[in-house]
């Protein structure tokens, strides 16, 4: 949480899910830079500590928000659960527990915020990934989860409209800590994934967090007004549809 | 080779639909057995009209809801012990309910999850091991062409609609080149399941053919893409024109 400064955002308020991760720094630190203030909500502790696999931490978590702050402006639902197997090796439990995590509590925290987004003329940005788009081996949960969220995004952006705008952003493989995760499902040191994941970009490197927080904050800027029901795709090339 | 134009060489091949009761899925079971497939017809509660279909197609019946992964497993079982090794899966079951967001209770998001995603993940995690042991087989998940353009009061089911294209994606890369897994995204269709709304000429008149889908049309399409030998990850959406992208 910061005080607000810069003239447009002044006093709008913006709930942040995974806050503590790579994107989720990057992005808290974008929105306060533009004059937002920010409830960044990680499942470590803080002031909006919230494990979004617990089904019943969403509605907590937003009334918490509003609570403090008076108002709700912006969701982005970043928090992610992540796992790679093959389908039929991946324990259902687990399976199950990464789409509830990504998809379920993404949804349950926009149908919280709904009303108060729909207050103060809003918008949501879910956080979807480029594998939601292509899908991916030996990633079938995290993908159908992120694919989901497209999907969650289109129906959100018709029935909310024209007060609330809805969009997603499916970025491209990031520089975060949770590339370990692909790291060790391909047995490869980190720095060797990276290097194949540059390699494989047309733009010949993998993207900094910094970059996708740009993006988010564009869907929120008067850039960004017009857009709904979009998914907005910085992945370096890598997928072009 | 295509299988289609020789129903002798499909003949002898298992197909299991899920959902087939009705509809879609029942359109698919009749299809694939006049292509010359033992049929397994799924059903989650109406038993009648699976068992009635099964011997009228020649195939046989399956009770089992899709969004029990124990119940599926043991299913799969069943239906290799009775019919023999699946080679085709259409992951058909599903249903259709319209709320608001703030009426999306949690039991109704989670039963749409398990059933419209859960019912793909739970099938091919059981045929997979069989069809990769064998060295073939084809999986096509039935979407729907509101996970492409989304729609209002239907959040849950858009999600998981396109949660289950996701998960076709993945496991068309993963699974490849032994396992093809495709999608086909119908647009409105004439089954139990379509809003009188959508009858009318209301809607008909935004569609550029002019009027909604036959089960017939769509089960045509299920057969093209599961027997489509150099097709995989791919999405095929017969909606009359209603998604041109």
């Amino acid at each position: 949480m910061s005080t607000s400064r810069g003239p447009r955002p002044a006093g709008r308020v913006a709930l942040v899910t995974g806050a503590g991760g790579g994107l989720g720094r990057a992005l808290v630190a974008a929105l306060e830079a533009e004059g937002w203030m920010v409830a960044g909500a990680t499942h470590r502790g803080g002031d909006f500590a919230a494990d979004l696999a617990d089904r019943a931490v969403a509605e907590r978590l937003v009334e918490r928000v509003v609570a403090r702050f008076g108002r709700l402006d912006l969701l982005v639902p970043n928090h992610a659960a992540m796992g790679m197997a093959p389908v039929d090796a991946h324990p259902v439990e687990d399976w199950w527990r990464i789409v509830d995590t990504n998809l379920s509590g993404s949804f349950r925290l926009a149908r919280a915020a709904a009303p108060h987004l729909l207050a103060a003329a809003g918008s949501i940005v879910f956080i979807s990934s480029e594998w939601g788009v292509t899908g991916w081996p030996n990633a079938s949960a995290y993908a159908a989860s992120k694919a989901g969220l497209i999907g969650l995004t289109k129906a959100l952006a018709r029935e909310l409209a024209p007060d609330v705008r809805v969009n997603v952003v499916a970025p491209g493989v990031i520089d975060t800590p949770q590339l370990q995760v692909d790291a060790d499902a391909a047995g490869l040191p980190l720095d060797e994934m990276k290097r194949r994941y540059a390699a494989a970009a047309p733009l010949g490197r993998i993207a900094t967090p910094d970059e996708i927080a740009a993006t988010v904050l564009c869907l929120v800027s008067p850039a960004g007004a017009y857009y709904t029901g979009q998914v907005l795709q910085p992945n370096g090339g890598t997928t072009m549809v | 080779m295509n299988l289609r134009a020789d129903p002798a060489v499909a003949r002898g091949q298992v197909a299991l639909v899920t959902g087939a009761s009705s509809g879609i899925g029942r359109a698919t079971a009749q299809r694939f057995a006049a292509a010359g497939y033992r049929v397994a017809v799924n059903y989650a509660t109406n038993a009648a009209a699976g068992e009635a279909l099964a011997h009228r197609i020649g195939g046989a019946a399956f009770g089992c809801d899709v969004s029990d992964p124990v119940a599926v497993e043991r299913m799969v079982g069943a239906v290799e012990a009775v019919l023999g090794p699946i080679d085709v899966a259409v992951c058909n079951a599903g249903f259709y309910e319209e709320r608001p967001l703030e009426e999306v209770t949690d039991e109704l998001w989670d039963r749409t999850l398990r059933v419209l995603l859960g019912g793909c993940f739970h099938v091919a995690r059981a045929v997979v091991p069989a069809m990769r042991a064998r060295g073939s087989g084809s999986i096509v998940a039935v979407a729907s062409e509101l996970a492409l353009i989304g729609g209002v009061n239907v959040a849950h089911y858009v999600a998981a609609k396109a949660a289950l294209i996701g998960l076709a994606r993945s496991l068309a890369r993963e699974l490849a080149p032994t396992i093809r897994v495709n999608i086909v995204a119908p647009g409105a269709v004439d089954t139990p399941l379509l809003p009188d709304r959508d009858r009318g000429p209301v809607y008909t008149s935004t569609v550029p053919l002019g009027r909604i889908g036959r089960p017939e049309e769509i089960a045509e399409a299920i057969l093209h893409v599961a027997e489509a030998p150099w097709t995989t990850g791919a999405l095929y959406s017969p909606n009359g024109g209603v998604v041109i992208q």
